[in-house]
């Protein structure tokens, strides 16, 4: 104790406690052991003119698209391991593969491949800002297409 | 009673003070008694007076000015340039002011690093919009498109038109209208 | 309010170098009486004394407090005068000022010529005792007789127990008053 009683240990203990949580903070920024995927599987239609209010925070990324109505038919959260990969089912006989590649600047790249009865439809890396999205969309369903937001967050 | 012989053995710790109350008392008694034991008494006295005031006579010659230039030709000398330069940090980067300036420092450069971790919507500009680095549609249409309002980043699949319009009813649009 | 050995100490720590002026100041006087004791040589005392505070300042950071400075300081003096001493036995110099000119140097009040004599008999005699006793016996009766420490903190200074301590000074003691009975 009478150690810890010198200010100059006071000030290498302070300031070393400093560089460590730095260096794990910036750890976790720069190398996220999982990143956690979410998918929320959207119907887009005409037939009705309803925004699901599950969909609340969304209706300015999914005006533009111009369907009259949203709905959130399922919604997935899934850890993925930095250079794993995770599966999503998507209605309709159909899958989402995703797999983060890297983490930099704050972004996160993933991997995206969509299936439909086993057969890629859609191969696609996006760089993602750390709790951003982006919007794949276009496959018909029930009347309507699919609009998947895909939003990934580093852990 | 003890004897001048054990007393004698005991007469300098006595007078160093290193003797208990009652050792001390019996020591005392003694000597009041004892010539002989007296004159050992005086001769420590003496001997430690002589020392004593000689040496303190000549220490007080020795002037504080003069010593202290001559440890600092000492320090200049045997200490060495880098150290000195280090000395010269120290003396103007003193401890108290080390002390927050430098956890201080640590703190302001790891906040201006994380900013964009704590106040979303920082990094404005095209940093906010999801890029898409490759894309294989396996033949299919495909339109990238960004939604600036948003900032939001669009994949749209475009389905072969023959095959949606077999299996939809009312079928929606297979394309948003941007 | 004047600063404690402690705060000074501290201070230095920090690079302050009038704060360490200030230790040297408070205690340069008995570093030069405990060494010229020990050394019974002008030239030396001061040399050895300069270099006990040139190794303080040198060592001042990895004090710690555990002792108090005064402890501390002493400590190095006695090891570089112990070791002078060492070296000077293995080296005989050629003869300089000696203790007894240095006793013979002090400024004496006025008084009888037959006391002058015996006094003057006294200091050389006392002088030449002190010489021949080791240096660690030297040591402990300079630190107890100069400074008046205690045995426990002679103890601490020269590495010792309380029980060398005292055997040693009493060792030293009788030596010299064997040595200095008919003068005294």
């Amino acid at each position: 104790m009478r150690l810890l009683m010198n200010p100059r240990n006071q000030l290498r203990l302070f300031s070393l406690a400093l560089i460590l949580t730095a260096g794990l903070v910036g750890a976790a920024e720069k190398n996220p052991q999982f990143v956690q995927v979410t998918i929320r599987t959207i119907l887009a239609e005409n037939k009705t003119d309803d925004f699901d209010p599950k969909l609340k925070g969304m209706e300015r990324q999914l005006k533009p698209l111009k369907y009259r109505s949203y709905r959130l038919l399922k919604a997935e959260d899934q850890n993925v391991p930095s250079q794993g990969t995770r599966s999503f089912e998507i209605p309709g006989g159909r899958s989402l593969t995703v797999a983060p590649q890297e983490f930099q600047d704050n972004r996160i790249a993933l991997k995206v491949r969509l299936t439909e009865r086993e057969k890629p439809v859609i191969d696609t890396t996006v760089k993602i800002p750390n709790k951003g999205n982006f919007i794949l969309g276009g496959p018909p369903h029930d009347g309507g297409v699919l609009v998947l937001s895909i939003s990934a967050t580093a852990q | 009673m003890r004897d001048c012989e054990s007393i004698r053995e005991s007469i300098g710790r006595w007078l160093d003070g290193e003797l208990d109350t009652a050792e001390s008392e019996s020591i005392r008694a003694h000597l009041a008694s004892c010539e002989e034991c007296r004159k050992a008494q005086q001769q420590l006295e003496s001997i430690d007076q002589i020392l004593k005031t000689t040496l303190l006579a000549e220490a007080q010659q020795i002037e504080f000015l003069p010593f202290w230039r001559g440890v600092q030709v000492r320090i200049a000398q045997k200490t060495p340039w880098h150290e000195q330069a280090l000395e010269g940090l120290r003396a103007t980067f003193t401890l108290s002011r080390a002390a927050w300036l430098v956890p201080a420092g640590i703190a302001v450069v790891l906040a201006i690093l994380s900013l964009d971790s704590y106040i979303p919507g920082l990094r404005e500009g095209r940093n906010s919009f999801a890029s898409v680095e490759s894309i294989d549609a396996y033949g299919r249409n495909v339109a990238l498109l960004r939604e600036n309002e948003s900032k939001t980043t669009v994949i749209w699949l475009y389905e072969d038109q023959e095959e949606e319009n077999a299996t939809a009813d009312e079928p929606a649009k297979s394309a948003p209208a941007f | 309010m004047e600063l404690s050995d402690w705060d000074l100490v501290q201070k230095c720590q920090s690079g302050d170098m009038a704060s360490f002026q200030e230790l040297v100041s408070r205690y340069h006087q008995k570093v030069y009486m405990v060494v010229l004791g020990l050394l019974h040589n002008r030239d030396d005392a001061l040399e050895v004394a300069q270099e006990t505070f040139f190794r303080a300042y040198r060592k001042i950071r990895s004090f710690e407090g555990g002792s108090s400075f005064y402890t501390w300081i002493y400590r190095i003096a006695v090891n570089l005068a112990i070791d002078q001493q060492r070296r000077q036995k293995r080296n005989p110099l050629e003869f300089r000022e000696t203790m007894d000119g240095v006793l013979e140097a002090q400024e004496e009040t006025a008084r009888d010529p037959f006391a002058d004599v015996h006094d003057r008999e006294l200091r050389e005699n006392l002088a030449r005792a002190i010489n021949e006793l080791t240096p660690e016996h030297k040591a402990v009766i300079m630190l107890r007789t100069i400074e008046g420490l205690s045995y426990k903190e002679i103890g601490e200074i020269l590495g010792c127990s309380e029980g060398t301590v005292m055997s040693r000074l009493h060792y030293a003691r009788k030596k010299l008053q064997d040595k200095l009975s008919a003068f005294l």
